[in-house]
């Protein structure tokens, strides 16, 4: 299993839903907390069944969502 | 679980993160556009101060306003001209001309024949939207087939990849933004040519709507995109206008 952080700057969203749509397995939802433009970023539903693609990071026009793999952390 | 926030994004370091959150509306593709430029000069080792960024009006001449390299915003007619200027002058520096359609098809059509037929050596960015934003009901010579003005007229758009053949173009190729990855590719191969080479990206505007000028959903807009888009590479430019109701072809069809 690879095991992966999912970092999101939420200020930074604009709540265009392009990353819920591209993620292959469903893992992010939309919220319900707004950030301090209004709009509602996503939140990470579950973890664990992401596979480190790096779709949703490609895809942000915002440069706000992005992944980082366990193993580069540590190295 | 862990989720981390106010950390740094990959290419932070090349953005002017105290700009953005940028002007382009929510789901824009300039700024994949960005994304895309920055991991191609990241992923090719370009001195970033070996590389400039020339940009014109509207949103795609913003671009040069959040990005970290050194950049110049001209007029709207004259990018290409001052990217080809700007590259005889400093040889030593690799130029890129980011134009939308203003810049393109208003006046500055003109020097970007010029600079193909010097064989300046610049990469041209065209970030096509097929209409002109700035004005309500124009129609522009590039807009798809049978698609209506608010007058009722139509046309028959113009084929620009195979303009940019005629003009001894080195390497053309057509993306939309939900091509990321090869769109990379592309300004990587588009840069490292001795030549002239343009770019075409067909990315929607998700304000423009023709009775109100609302935001239309952009996942919507670009699923269409998605859809209708065929990947064709080395088709023949001369098939390439976007006659065909809902059909673009994509893909890279010069390389010299």
């Amino acid at each position: 299993m690879i095991r992966t952080e999912i970092h999101i700057i939420k200020n930074r969203c604009k709540g265009c839903g392009i990353c819920i749509e591209i993620c292959q397995n469903k893992i992010l939802e939309i919220s319900e907390e707004s950030n301090k433009y209004g709009y509602h970023p996503p939140t990470v539903k579950n973890q664990d069944e992401c596979i480190n693609c790096g779709l949703c990071e490609m895809f942000c026009p915002d440069f706000a969502i992005w992944v980082v793999s366990q193993e580069s952390v540590q190295t | 679980m862990e989720i981390h926030t106010e950390e740094h994004h990959p290419i932070d370091s090349f953005i002017h993160t105290e700009l953005i959150h940028s002007m382009w509306c929510s789901g824009c593709g300039n700024g994949t556009v960005v994304y895309a430029l920055i991991n191609a000069l990241k992923e090719a080792k370009y001195d970033f101060s070996k590389v400039s960024v020339i940009s014109g009006i509207g949103c795609t001449g913003k671009v040069t306003d959040y990005i970290k390299l050194s950049s110049l915003n001209a007029k709207e007619m004259s990018v290409i001209k001052y990217a080809a200027d700007f590259k005889f002058k400093h040889s030593d520096q690799n130029v890129i001309a980011l134009v939308n359609n203003a810049d393109f098809l208003l006046d500055g059509a003109k020097s970007f024949i010029e600079a193909g037929n010097d064989s300046a050596n610049i990469l041209v960015i065209h970030i096509n939207n097929c209409i002109y934003l700035i004005t309500d009901n124009a129609i522009v010579p590039i807009t798809p087939f049978m698609r209506f003005s608010v007058n009722g007229d139509f046309e028959l758009p113009f084929n620009l990849p195979h303009l940019a053949k005629t003009c001894h173009s080195d390497y053309v190729a057509r993306w939309t933004p939900l091509r990321t990855g090869w769109l990379k590719y592309s300004m990587i191969e588009g840069l490292s040519k001795k030549g002239f080479s343009y770019i075409e990206i067909i990315s929607p505007c998700v304000i423009y709507n023709v009775t109100d000028r609302r935001i239309e959903d952009p996942v919507r807009r670009m699923a269409f995109y998605d859809k209708n888009a065929i990947i064709k590479s080395w088709e023949k430019t001369e098939n390439l206008d976007l006659r065909d109701g809902n059909r673009i072809i994509i893909g890279k069809f010069i390389n010299k």
